[in-house]
């Protein structure tokens, strides 16, 4: 919101404070000001001039050679402008001046004029296009003004920009400040300044405002005031400059005398306003309804139809809608240039009710945005008042007398007990009474003294952000200060087994960072197909910012391809990565929150070369086995006894793959990805990658296993090679030879496959080396023959597998 | 025949020589002594002018194959030591650099979290975790927010398609305040870490999500003046021991005094610059105490605690910490990036 100090000015003595001391003390007081801008300082050096006489400039055809009153003195000014002119009234910087907007630089970087020879003439200062002032877009021109403009007149005076403007970020619950007025409050109690009396000139005249309209409030729980005065024998005219100027300097365009009024007070007091035009309103009468069920549509002032709801209000005349309530008036009686009659509305509407129409109808307005915030219900006279005097005085206009006013009850100051121990236990202090009655006083919330540390404060019905004693307290902080408070940190460290988070994830990353992976954080938000192709119980949103992101991520699969695809698009094409991330799901049977299912899953993916350059060894890419390499690490880590990997089918989305299974339990997918998957992603090369259940590995993770003693008899290790199918499965093999060593089972490896020459067409040769042990003594000759004998049987049996050789 | 029974013998020791060779040192003293102008083989052919005639033919025969076989797997097994670290004249380059090898790293926003996790679990803060996927009542009504309130507003919501009840992308971790307190008696003393969802267009300033590190402590009279002390302490090892903070007040709809906190600008000083917007401040986090409404909303007796919460945005702090401009960085996970923390 952008707050102007000249009008700050009206209604508070802000004589000597400086704007930097404005706005830091409306930032420390929660109104944080997000910058301020003074126009006196921006065009100090710049004025009116007159252009007396234009010649051509002597060395350039181009360009001219003004001679410029500037105010009693006469400056010579090469101007290059197509449209100057003797006679013109224009802006002018002289030497030392800073132009706020140079057109030739690209950035348009501000720059102070000095004496300059221009093309050989000496040039005493600088004609402006609009462009240049940073006043709008001209630049094919220099600004040329009325020829009312005085010559010599401070520019900014001229422009009545002679100001400092404020944008301030407001939080939702200081409604109270959106007006000139609310800030003038909190800049009367942060300095210590008077407010400056003014009482409001107004001369009724005529017949009653009863004589000439009605008001009837039928939804009074939608309306709780109403009021309103008429003007008449009104002239629709501009607004003179100071109105112009007023609301100009704070966003507002401006439109003619009598929406200016009543624009003028909402910024000047925080009550919005409506203007009717009273004759085309029939039967001279509003009405304050809700819509009856044959009114669904209504044109508003910005030429919109818009749909309507039984649960909204309506201001009404007899035979139609004329505006709705708190939100915007209706094109059917809104004000021209022939109305002479003029009914302005200032009424109070409940809070929620103006949201739920302006969220319904996607309409926010200056007016909706106050009344959802709150607006002082016994602001509506005072602010009829106002605009009364500034419509009579702008438009020739005659008030009638009397005010109607329609509230639902009276409205009074809330009393709100206040105990000055609890105001010093929240905050830390040990204020005293008589100080807490002075910060809050200084605010206009006066206080009795019910006993010595009891107050009974009565807050203002602006303030109806205020209801509690913890809200009065907030107060005494917020004013007394933050920064009085001394800091204390006494924290006494009861530690909480309750909260007590387990440290594996962090060692995960760990280990995982020390086998040469990144780790990622990707989107969770997803396209929904991709999101339903992995998971059809896909998680999506009623609001995405766009279909990329329409739905929760089911996989992290593609925030690891999109991560390639970042990478291999600047060359870097060896890539180790992993992310720990939840996936979401709708499942019927779980009742945490809703339906809906998070569930912790760690990927890895490799892609590029297994060994990257090295300057003596050969190049190698990354298969299925570095996968599983890391996998199995990561299993191991986790403590799990074992765990079996099951190629399955292919699928679309991968090739070469591989579901984990853990104590029967599907944990896992890994594999190499399919070509549509990463064409989607622009990858061109091949990646691995798995995604496992984290949630269900860690619930099965072994904390310390129990203290084996070492072995104290050692090991045998025996190679075995078979020669069996080629589509029997390791594996299988090794489960085999496990089994038949029973007790004595230490430890078992591939460490040879071959199929070629000497090994018979649809075989291959396969090499296992074993390790071989027992508590009780040294395995001898007998036990290792006799456990090679077992295995030869039952590997031959199974498999037909031939022992090919054996080494021990 | 004594000739070809020397030249098997070198034979059979030459290959068990070269079985043995372990450095480059070996390689060349194995060729001084074999292969050179003076070595064994050379000094075999000497002896072939002493052949008989009729034995020459066979004997050179057997000599040459000799020496290519010696040749040959001199040179394989050279190269399997290392062949180019070894210069043609046998020194090691050492100058070459190891080689390379995939170096892996945490994420700098599992760094920085880490970090601040470790500041408040020092200080007896326990840690806890909740849903991302959230009801209206926990991220929002519980905590105060009554419906059709502009207060709302200030979080732009993602709302999950669902036929029964109204659930959303958590827009804070202060839910898990609430589920905190639900299932706990006071006092407790909590920091809440997670992923939160904006329905904010993405640029280099706003992501559509981001990670929070919520902060709860409720127990008997914890006051503002605790609040400010404990951000204090957390600044100072989070920073460095000058930062100055500001507590500036502000409105959040579940603490009652509501605070945001900035910390002076350490790109400028605090002189003001481009980074603190030419504020001198650049703000960290929001906090207050928490509302007598939200300990009613969880049964916990307003009159009995009082308690303090914050939250902080942990990609913020990682901006402000690195001097990092885009918040995109860090979740394009470009290793370049990756790799600078
Ligand atoms: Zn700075």
């Amino acid at each position: 919101m952008k707050i102007s100090r000249k009008w700050l000015q009206q209604l508070v003595d802000l004589s000597g404070v400086k704007d930097d001391d404005i706005a830091s003390r409306l930032t420390m007081l929660g109104l944080e000001v997000e910058s301020y801008e003074n126009f006196a300082a921006k065009y100090e050096g710049f004025v009116v001039g007159a252009v007396l006489e234009v010649a051509k400039h002597p060395n350039a055809d181009k360009l001219k050679l003004c001679q410029v009153d500037v105010g009693g003195e006469t400056k010579s000014i090469v101007c290059g402008a197509p449209n100057v002119a003797a006679g013109q009234k224009v802006p002018v910087g002289l030497v030392g001046a800073t132009v706020p907007h140079n057109q030739h630089d690209p950035e348009g970087k501000p720059f102070q004029l000095t004496m300059a020879k221009i093309r050989g003439v000496e040039s005493e200062g600088m004609i402006c296009s609009a462009n240049e002032l940073g006043l709008g877009d001209d630049r094919s021109g220099i600004m040329v003004f009325d020829d009312a403009a005085v010559q010599g007149t401070p520019l900014s005076d001229y422009l009545g920009l002679n100001d400092t403007v404020f944008e301030i970020s407001l939080t939702p619950n200081r409604a109270d400040c959106l007006s000139h007025l609310g800030v003038a409050r909190e800049l009367a109690s942060a300095f210590s300044k008077k407010f400056i009396p003014r009482r409001v000139k107004i001369t009724e005249d005529g017949p009653s405002i009863t004589e000439s309209a009605k008001v009837e409030v039928t939804a009074q729980d939608l309306c709780p005031r109403y009021s309103a005065r008429l003007i008449r024998g009104v002239k629709v005219a501009p607004s003179p400059k100071w109105l112009k100027d007023a609301l100009e300097s704070v966003g507002i365009r401006s439109i003619n005398n009598v929406v200016d009024a009543t624009n003028f007070v909402m910024m000047e007091l925080g009550q919005p306003l409506h203007a009717f035009d009273l004759k085309r309103i029939t039967g001279h009468k509003l009405i304050v309804r809700r819509p009856k069920e044959d009114e669904t549509k209504f044109t508003t002032l910005d030429g919109k139809e818009r749909i309507i709801s039984p649960d909204m209000v309506m201001i009404c005349d007899k035979e139609k809608i004329v505006a709705i309530g708190g939100v915007m008036g209706g094109i059917n009686s809104e004000i021209s240039d022939n109305t002479t009659e003029v009914l302005v509305e200032s009424a109070n509407f409940t809070a929620s009710s103006v949201r739920r129409t302006s969220k319904a109808l996607g309409l926010s307005t200056e007016a909706s945005y106050r009344f959802e915030r709150g607006v002082d219900p016994n602001l509506t006279i005072r602010a009829l008042d106002r605009v009364g005097e500034i419509i009579a005085e702008t438009s020739g206009g005659k008030l009638a007398p009397g005010i109607i006013d329609i509230a639902a009850m009276k409205f009074l100051p809330k009393r709100v007990e206040l105990h000055v121990d609890h105001v010093n236990r929240l905050l830390g202090t040990r204020l005293a009474t008589g100080e807490i009655i002075r910060v809050l006083e200084s605010i206009e919330i006066p206080c009795d003294k019910k006993s010595e540390t009891v107050l009974f404060c009565s807050v203002p019905t602006f303030r109806g952000d205020i209801e509690r004693d913890v809200d009065l307290i907030e107060e005494v902080g917020r004013v007394y200060g933050y920064e009085q408070i001394a800091d204390s940190f006494q924290t006494r460290l009861n530690f909480d087994t309750r909260f007590r988070e387990s440290t594996v994830l962090d060692e995960l990353r760990d280990l995982l960072a020390g086998a040469g992976f990144h780790e990622i954080i990707t989107n969770s938000l997803q396209p929904a197909d991709i999101a339903g192709f992995h998971d059809p119980a896909s998680v999506t949103l009623a609001n995405p910012i766009s279909e990329d992101m329409a739905a929760m991520r089911t996989t992290l699969l593609p925030g690891a391809l999109q991560t390639i695809s970042v990478n291999l698009a600047h060359g870097q094409k060896d890539v180790k990565l992993f992310e720990i991330g939840r996936v979401y799901r709708v499942m019927d049977d779980q009742q945490v929150v809703g339906r809906f299912r998070e569930s912790a899953r760690i990927s890895m993916a490799i892609s590029g070369t297994a060994d990257p350059m090295s300057f003596d060894r050969k190049e190698s890419k990354f298969d299925i086995f570095d996968l599983k390499t890391d996998i199995e690490r990561l299993l191991a880590f986790l403590k799990l006894d074992s765990w079996d990997f099951i190629s399955y089918d292919t699928t679309k989305e991968y090739e070469q793959s591989l579901k984990l299974f853990v104590n029967g339990m599907e944990l896992g997918l890994a594999g190499r990805v399919g070509k549509a998957a990463l064409q989607r992603m622009s990858v061109d090369q091949d990646v691995y990658f798995a995604e496992l259940d984290l949630t269900s590995l860690l619930a099965l993770r072994k904390s310390t296993n129990r203290y084996r003693s070492l072995p104290k008899f050692p090991f045998a290790s025996i190679d075995l090679s078979f020669i069996v199918s080629d589509q029997t499965p390791a594996a299988n093999l090794m489960d085999t030879l496990r089994a038949a060593a029973g007790d004595m089972f230490r430890d078992i490896s591939v460490f040879d496959i071959y199929s070629g020459e000497g090994i018979p067409d649809g075989k291959k040769s396969i090499a296992f080396s074993m390790a071989l042990g027992s508590e009780e003594r040294t395995l001898n000759d007998g036990d290792i023959a006799g456990f090679i004998e077992k295995a030869e049987k039952e590997l031959n049996q199974k498999f037909s597998a031939e022992l090919r050789k054996q080494k021990s | 025949m004594e000739m070809l029974e020397e030249i098997q013998k070198l034979k059979d020791e030459a290959t068990s020589a070269l079985a043995n060779l372990k450095s480059s040192e070996d390689a060349e003293n194995f060729r001084l002594q074999y292969l050179s102008r003076k070595g064994a083989i050379a000094q075999l052919f000497e002896k072939l002018k002493d052949v008989p005639k009729e034995n020459k033919p066979a004997v050179g025969k057997s000599l040459n194959e000799l020496r290519s076989f010696v040749e040959s797997e001199f040179e394989s097994s050279k190269n399997n030591l290392g062949g180019k670290a070894v210069t043609s004249d046998g020194n090691i380059d050492l100058s070459i650099p190891g080689r390379k090898r995939y170096a892996g790293r945490k994420h700098p926003l599992t760094q920085t979290a880490n970090e601040i996790k470790r500041i408040f679990t020092n200080i007896g803060f326990g840690i806890a975790d909740g849903p991302e996927i959230e009801d209206d009542y926990h991220n929002f009504e519980a905590l105060n927010f009554p419906p059709d309130h502009p207060a709302r507003d200030m979080q732009d919501t993602f709302f999950v398609k669902s036929e029964e009840g109204k659930y959303v992308l958590r827009t804070h971790t202060s839910g898990v305040q609430i589920r905190v307190m639900e299932n706990n008696k006071p006092p407790v003393r909590v920091i809440m870490p997670g992923r939160v969802y904006r329905n904010e267009a993405i640029s280099a300033r706003s992501y559509c999500l981001f990670h929070q590190v919520e902060g709860l402590y409720v127990d008997k009279n914890v006051s503002l003046a605790e609040l400010k002390g404990t951000i204090a302490y957390f600044a100072k090892e989070f920073f460095n021991e000058e930062a100055k903070l500001r507590f500036r007040p502000s409105y959040f709809p579940f603490t009652e005094p509501s605070a945001e906190v900035d910390v002076n600008c350490f790109v400028c000083g605090g002189k003001g610059c481009k980074i603190c917007k030419y504020s001198g401040w650049l703000e960290i986090m929001g906090c207050g105490m928490v509302d007598p409404n939200v300990f009613k909303a969880v049964k916990y007796d307003e009159n009995e605690v009082s308690g303090y919460a914050f939250g902080m945005g942990i990609e913020r702090l990682a901006l402000l910490r690195y001097g990092i401009d885009d918040i995109r960085l860090f979740f394009e996970n470009d290793l370049r990036f990756l790799n600078q923390f």
